[in-house]
């Protein structure tokens, strides 16, 4: 396909997507599109960590902690402060690139394994530093926010199609998120900037060699991804109504973050926003479908129906995912649609030489 | 390629739309309510601001559902002893005939929910309880950060969260009428008692405390601190442990050294006895207090020897205690146990604690004039003098009042038998009836 | 100072548990490169199989035996069915295998064995000195001799072996190895089996020794601890290894008790250590440094 046939196509879809996207929670109730906006949240911070795991290279198992950044930020300013939603992501954002650019100076020097195991630090510190310095509802760590801090701002149409419900009103702020830092995605890899990463990851000396600020690069896409964190969970504050952290979540959202990259598709556009999909979902069939206190004969309804197997069966389907398809849902559809062109190649006459 | 990818992501999007409920919900909320009571008295929880047409939601026919959210898998899956306990009770008095509310009987149909004692899952847990499940009241939902997350949630929509499982003060705040705790002793009232008892013992006696490093902690801090001034206790040194941290031993290494008469361990789960072991370890034998959140089978088995002659609280009769034995209570509870969960262990004081607020539950329910949120709020929150409920100790009394929001304040001193290996129920009874909210932290009450 | 001396002691204790988990977290790494998040939840369903034979009146060493056995072969299956399929995908993707080990075999313990928290009991007294105030515990004893035991076991199958041979053959050069005969495969699988068989060990003593009671959550503290070890002394260096969870356990135990401000936050210690570290030695303590060719 011709650059400028592909580039409508692309629109095409992208426009239906949104659109589909944005008549959704008018289908739904406030717990359907909650968990869609979580997914999508779950898929912006993943778009974030693609960045840095998938395009350059370097393994952060520590995301959870920008994402506490940016919703303490979030939750403080609207509950303390009384901002509106929208003006805290100002401060949010620029705090968490911040945040990154002072992490991932050090992290230059540290590769592969080594950088994953100063993130999980950085994963299993959060918590405790919030837990001396935050004391806010009920004197604990935890922000939650009062419902009059969630009602949206004045200009929100609340006649039109409920918009002004705080669940709606939370399901597009999210997705409003998604589709400026996707597209802001989309221009930064496809650019030079996108090159510089994808040579720094292959190659670091060979790079260095062509001209590429490597640790400019490196640094950079760190505080990016700590930006697309941040703002993961600023929006995560609309949905669930406050900020906490202790090391158990902390961890739990690093990891999914992490999943999210891998069986979405690594270094692809789409793949995190798949992937953030996927862990949201799936987890929620798991904990909320499987059949519970039945008295089920059998071994495997015995345990199917323990709650506490549900992380077991999350663990398994991941490792069999990954065994079906290591290169995620991304890759796994380019995979596809290659083979696919080469048997449609092959079936076509050859074109006759000029 | 990207046509592809798109059109996969669609696919997702309409597959996870087929499973989905479509369901539309209301978005009236337009203020209405009563204000005042059946009786036309005024009321203690104000339902003005309550949205309309929602008082009676989750009261179907002739079955009341109410959800819980806990901890059911991870690390704290051991919480999920007390559902046990609760759903025990409540298939026992659905097979009874269920609550009788103003003449007419209702089977509870109880809705649980894992959160992984994570608040944020809290959060989505009750939101679909609300929401999807049409739950009519929470019950027993674990945890006090867990609880502090769904508080301006269960305010807004004013559903009751009942019998909240923490005894923390944070629910004396008069600011949040729709939640009230459980039978559990407000911690604050642990320390008010066991000052009395050193009082007594040894009046000059010396104090090192051990506490978690969060809100939990600071309640037994603060608390011991009101209490021991003016008196000639003393405290000599205090220590913080991270609740989700490894170890205790140097911390309690660090206590020990002080040789102080007393210890008291604010402290929660595995940490209880981690300190105990410590405090052993160092050859220190001063007269220790425990956590009434650690009174459990396991956490004082584990304590080993260390345990011998720890003191602590309970608001409940010990099920492991053969003196108990012949009490009806507790013959009722043992057999229905065996028959409804019998895979659960019954002499574990975490199993009759949730039996025990099922059955105080129960009570709420059957002493409310109808079967609206409203009233079993409000009956929740004047509730009168309860006695003889589940297991509850013989002579006590839980109630509350417009000016008194906690309801454990009825409980006695026990001290544990190695030997024995259960506890003794060691003076009187204790009535502390309205006395919890003076000895709580401002800090904690009113924010 | 008899106080400095205790805390030091419960400080090596706990760094003995830490550096035995490190040493199975090493041993993996350096036989097929992979960072195991699992490992400490391998070890904690070890621990949970003593308990298992113990709770049947097996005496505790016999019970730690079967266990041990039950692991090594356990921990060679892993690693054909799980670790196998995938050895030759991105390192992303085996971190993922992982995690997904992580959270099911946590998950399996508990619907296995039950959720509530068990007692193990100790397969020696459990006696306290205090020799000169200073606190000496057979706890502590216990956990440094059976890191010294593991040490040396380890440095004579790996060093004075023919099998150890092998396996570090595999381990630097797997294609070499291939082409001079060794059995790739076997090799990567033992060295498997090997640290699960560890695991089992530490978890069986370190647990009774350093906590009350055997629960689902009690190898997660420990794990985030023994990877601070790790990195610390380098992820290819057993040395490294044990010398990190000595380093790691004293900072715990002397902050705690000395710099009052870190009370709470007493993880900074560790993680500032590495960050520390690794800059000035980006390989860790005792690691190998990678040249880079262009």
């Amino acid at each position: 396909m011709p650059r400028t046939q592909r580039a409508i196509v692309g629109l095409v879809c992208a426009v239906v997507v949104v659109a589909l996207l944005a008549a959704l929670p008018h289908h739904y109730g406030r717990t359907n599109t909650f968990l869609w906006a979580q997914a999508l949240y779950i898929g912006i911070a993943a778009m974030g960590l693609n960045l840095l795991t998938g395009y350059n290279g370097q393994v952060s198992i520590g995301h959870g902690a920008f994402f506490g950044i940016g919703a303490y930020t979030t939750a403080l300013l609207m509950q303390q402060h009384g901002w509106q939603f929208l003006p805290t992501l100002l401060v949010a954002a620029p705090l968490c690139f911040v945040v990154g650019i002072a992490i991932g100076f050090p992290a230059l020097r540290v590769k592969g394994l080594y950088l994953a195991l100063v993130t999980l630090g950085l994963a299993v510190v959060f918590p405790d530093l919030t837990k001396h310095y935050v004391h806010v509802t009920g004197g604990t760590n935890l922000v939650s926010l009062d419902s009059q801090r969630l009602v949206p701002p004045a200009w929100v149409p609340t006649s039109v199609s409920a918009i002004g419900r705080d669940d709606q009103w939370a399901y597009y702020v999210t997705l409003a998120c998604t589709i400026v830092l996707f597209t802001v995605l989309v221009l930064l890899v496809r650019g030079r900037f996108g090159r510089s990463l994808i040579a720094v990851r292959d190659h670091e000396a060979a790079a260095q060699t062509a001209g590429i600020n490597v640790a400019f690069v490196k640094v950079l896409a760190f505080a990016l991804s700590a930006l697309y964190a941040g703002v993961a969970g600023s929006c995560s504050v609309l949905i669930l109504t406050q900020a906490s952290a202790d090391k158990v979540q902390t961890f739990q959202l690093s990891i999914e973050f992490l999943v999210a990259v891998v069986i979405g598709g690594t270094a692809t556009v789409v793949g995190p926003l798949l992937g953030g999909a996927l862990v949201v979902f799936v987890q929620n069939a798991i904990s909320n479908t499987l059949p519970k206190h039945v008295s089920s004969t059998g071994m495997v309804g015995r345990v199917v129906a323990n709650p506490a197997a549900s992380p077991a069966i999350f663990g398994i389907l991941l490792i069999l995912f990954v065994f079906v398809l290591p290169d995620g849902l991304a890759g796994g559809a380019r995979r596809l649609r290659s083979s696919g062109r080469a048997r449609f190649g092959r079936a076509r006459p050859a074109p006759a030489p000029t | 390629m990207k046509l592809r990818i798109v059109t996969l992501f669609v696919v997702a999007v309409l597959v996870a739309a087929a499973c989905g409920s479509s369901r539309k919900t209301s978005s009236s909320t337009a203020p209405g309510g009563n204000t005042t009571g059946p009786g036309g008295t005024s009321k203690v929880v104000d339902t003005s601001k309550c949205p309309a047409g929602n008082d009676s939601v989750g009261v179907n026919g002739n079955t009341i559902t109410i959800g819980t959210s806990l901890p059911e898998s991870g690390v704290y899956g051991a919480f999920i002893a007390i559902e046990q306990g609760e759903r025990a009770f409540f298939q026992y008095q659905n097979a009874a005939g269920g609550v009788e509310i103003a003449g007419k009987r209702y089977q509870i149909n109880l809705v649980d929910k894992d959160d992984q004692y994570i608040a944020s899952k809290t959060v989505t847990n009750v939101q679909s309880l609300i929401d999807d499940s049409k739950v009519f009241a929470l019950f027993n939902t674990v945890g006090t950060k867990n609880n502090l997350a769904i508080r301006n949630l269960v305010d807004t929509q004013c559903v009751p969260d009942l019998l909240i499982a923490s005894g923390a003060v944070q629910w004396g705040n008069t600011q949040y009428p729709w939640m009230l705790g459980s039978e559990l002793v407000p911690y604050p009232l642990e320390m008010r008692a066991f000052v009395d008892y050193l009082k007594q013992k040894k009046p000059n006696a010396t104090i090192a405390l051990l506490k978690a490093s969060d809100d939990f902690g600071q309640s037994y801090q603060e608390a011991l601190e009101a209490m021991v001034k003016g008196t000639g206790l003393k405290i000599v040194q205090t220590q913080s442990y991270d609740s989700e941290g490894a170890t205790v031993a140097p911390q309690v290494t660090s206590l020990a050294a002080t040789h102080a008469d007393a210890f008291v361990i604010g402290a929660a789960l595995l940490a209880c006895p981690a300190a105990l072991n410590a405090m052993g370890a160092a050859g220190w034998h001063p007269i220790t207090y425990m956590s009434g959140t650690c009174v459990s089978k396991l956490l004082f088995s584990a304590g080993g020897k260390n345990s011998d002659n720890v003191i602590s609280v309970t608001p409940l009769l010990d099920p492991a205690d053969p003196a108990n034995a012949s009490s009806p209570a507790m013959q009722l509870y043992k057999a229905q146990m065996k028959k409804y969960q019998p895979k659960a262990d019954p002499t574990d004081g975490i199993v009759a604690y949730g039996w025990s607020t099922g059955a105080l539950f129960a009570h709420i329910l059957e002493s409310s004039p109808a079967a609206t949120r409203s009233a079993v709020m409000e009956t929740a929150r004047t509730l009168k003098a309860a006695s003889g409920v589940g297991l509850q100790l013989p002579g006590s009394a839980w109630s509350t009042s417009a000016s008194d929001w906690f309801l454990g304040e009825d409980f006695r001193l026990i001290q544990y038998s190695v030997s024995g290996a259960h506890t003794n129920p060691i003076g009187p009874l204790i009535d502390d009836s309205g006395k919890t909210a003076a000895l709580s932290p401002t800090s904690l009450l009113h924010s | 100072m008899s106080l400095f001396l205790t805390q030091l002691m419960n400080g090596i204790g706990n760094g003995a548990v830490y550096a035995s988990l490190a040493l199975a977290l090493v041993l993996i790494f350096r036989s097929t490169g992979i960072l195991n998040f699992a490992q400490g939840e391998m070890a904690l369903y070890s621990t949970y199989l003593v308990w298992f034979f113990t709770a049947r009146n097996f005496p505790v060493w016999i019970a730690i035996l079967i266990a041990m056995a039950i692991s090594f072969v356990g921990g060679a299956l892993i690693e054909r069915v799980v670790i196998r399929p995938v050895e030759r995908a991105s390192p992303l993707v085996l971190v993922i295998v992982t995690i997904g080990m992580f959270l099911a075999l946590n998950s399996i313990t508990q619907v296995q064995f039950g959720a509530d928290a068990k007692q193990l009991p100790r397969a020696y007294p459990g006696k306290t000195w205090l020799p000169g105030n200073v606190q000496i515990s057979a706890d502590t004893l216990v956990l440094v001799g059976v890191l010294v035991a593991e040490c040396v076991l380890l440095y004579l199958l790996l060093q004075r072996t023919r099998l150890g041979l092998a396996v570090r053959s595999v381990a630097s050069n797997p294609e070499s190895s291939q082409l001079l005969g060794i059995p790739v495969g076997t090799m990567l699988m033992l060295g498997w089996a090997l640290a699960a068989a560890l695991g089992a060990l530490a978890g069986a003593l370190a647990i009774p020794a350093s906590q009350p009671a055997l629960s689902g959550a009690s190898m997660q503290s420990i794990l985030v601890f023994s990877f601070a070890a790790a990195a610390l002394g380098g992820f290819d260096s057993t040395l490294g290894a044990v010398v990190g969870g000595l380093i790691v356990g004293v900072a715990e135990s002397l902050t705690t008790q000395y710099i009052h401000p870190l009370h709470d936050i007493v993880l900074v210690v560790p993680f500032g250590l590495i960050l520390l570290v690794l800059l000035v030695r980006p390989s860790g303590l005792f690691g190998t440094r990678r040249v880079e060719r262009v």
